[in-house]
């Protein structure tokens, strides 16, 4: 099967290097996925899960923000924060989902704080829907 | 004189606990050292794969506009100015604040400083803080550079000052480390031919739409590049710290020979004296 090479960075280093035959991941606008001979693209990254399919074999991991780019064939994906599925601690996904909705019960938060618990309840949601 | 020769003796005991005090910061700085280099390296591509994008979208769309690239008239500037926690590293924290007080000369400016020694400078009235959130320089994380990203480009947006600089220090290598001043907003466009063309050659699909994408991008590059700025200033730091140490320790080496040389010559003269009056003793 055709290959297509592809690079994944994050501001801590570069955490995928190498060939890949598929890469699905979210963008703001939807789920979309990457094939080899991609025509060039680039679009926002939302949250969600992203897997990359190696030799048959698909690696996730949870994806936050960021940018995807496609150009000439080399897909570069440029994430905010990028954790494989293995890496992912699922006590402390929990812990973080149940602080986030216990903040969002409350009623006398500025609209601030309800903006930061949603964010944190969204990356906590999928970050154990991966984690296994 | 055997006065002089305890003073001397005590004068070379405290010279040299300091100079193991700074043999052992310089040891730590070029420990730590290693670390900030490698921080450093690792942030890289993430930034330059942005901002080459960022460039090619905003050199084929003549016509588009965002928020973040128009250029209005500049009232206030907002100056990110990083330095270190600590002194004890030369000329280090002082050449960032000159840097960043020779260009806001005749402005009005407010500051948002980073690091404690930063907020020590700026305290106390001497000039108006944008928020001192960001304390310690040592232990900022890339979630606390996302924070202070989403931060500033809020109050940007919102008009509370029209161009954004950062001040820190680019390291260059282990000697040279220089106080830089980077514009941050809003984006400078390079206009070359060279990108314009390579910009024309490839036709990119933008999905939702090319300025969607572009204000998606924007808070994570600048928090790409305050997240740089911080690393290169940490990395500029322990450099910084271990010249600066490595220095003290070798002007101690020196002040200790002379010392140890004087105090030779004192006790020679002493023992020089006392061997003529016993001569002179015995004689009589």
């Amino acid at each position: 099967m055709s290959t297509f090479h592809l690079t994944v960075v994050t501001l801590d280093g570069c955490v995928f290097d190498g060939e890949a035959e598929r890469l699905i991941c979210r963008t703001i606008d939807g789920d979309v996925a990457i094939l080899p001979r991609h025509i060039d693209y680039c679009t926002a990254l939302g949250m969600g899960e992203a897997h990359i399919e190696v030799n048959g074999e698909f690696r996730y991991a949870a994806c936050m923000g960021g940018l995807l780019s496609v150009l000439n064939g080399e897909v570069r994906l440029v994430a905010t924060t990028w954790e494989w599925a293995d890496d992912i601690d699922k006590a402390r996904a929990e812990a973080s989902r149940r602080r986030a909705e216990r903040i969002l019960a409350q009623e006398d938060i500025s609209e601030r704080e309800r903006e930061l618990a949603m964010a944190r309840l969204k990356r906590a949601l999928v970050r154990s829907s991966i984690a296994k | 004189m055997a006065g002089s020769m305890k003073a001397l003796k005590s004068r070379m005991k405290s010279i040299e606990s300091t100079r193991q005090i700074t043999r052992a910061m310089e040891l730590v700085a070029s420990s730590r050292l290693r670390r900030a280099r490698e921080r450093r390296d690792n942030a890289r591509p993430h930034f330059e794969v942005l901002y080459d994008t960022l460039q090619d979208i905003a050199a084929v769309n003549t016509e588009f506009r965002s928020r973040y690239l128009a250029r209005r008239e500049i009232k206030k500037t907002c100056y990110v100015v990083i330095v270190g926690d600590r002194g004890l590293a030369g000329g280090y924290n002082h050449n960032v604040f000159k840097l960043m007080e020779e260009d806001a000369q005749g402005k009005e400016y407010c500051v948002l400083p980073v690091g404690r020694k930063s907020i020590e400078h700026y305290g106390h009235g001497k000039a108006e803080i944008f928020s001192d959130a960001f304390p310690t320089v040592a232990d900022l994380s890339v979630s606390d550079c996302f924070e202070m990203a989403r931060l500033i480009c809020d109050a940007y947006l919102e008009g509370r000052f029209d161009e954004i600089k950062m001040v820190y220090t680019e390291f260059k290598s282990i000697l040279t480390q220089e106080a830089t001043l980077m514009e941050v907003l809003p984006f400078h466009r390079e206009k070359t031919e060279e990108r314009r063309q390579s910009a024309r050659k490839h036709i990119i699909l933008y999905e939702p739409s090319s300025e969607e994408v572009f204000d998606a991008i924007i808070p994570e590059y600048i928090a790409g590049i305050l997240y740089g700025g911080i690393c290169e200033s940490v990395a500029s730091e322990l450099a910084a710290r271990r010249t600066a140490m490595n220095a003290a320790t070798k002007n101690a080496g020196e002040m200790l020979d002379k010392l140890n040389l004087s105090y030779n010559q004192l006790r020679q003269a002493a023992i020089t004296q006392e061997i003529t009056e016993i001569i002179a003793g015995s004689e009589a």
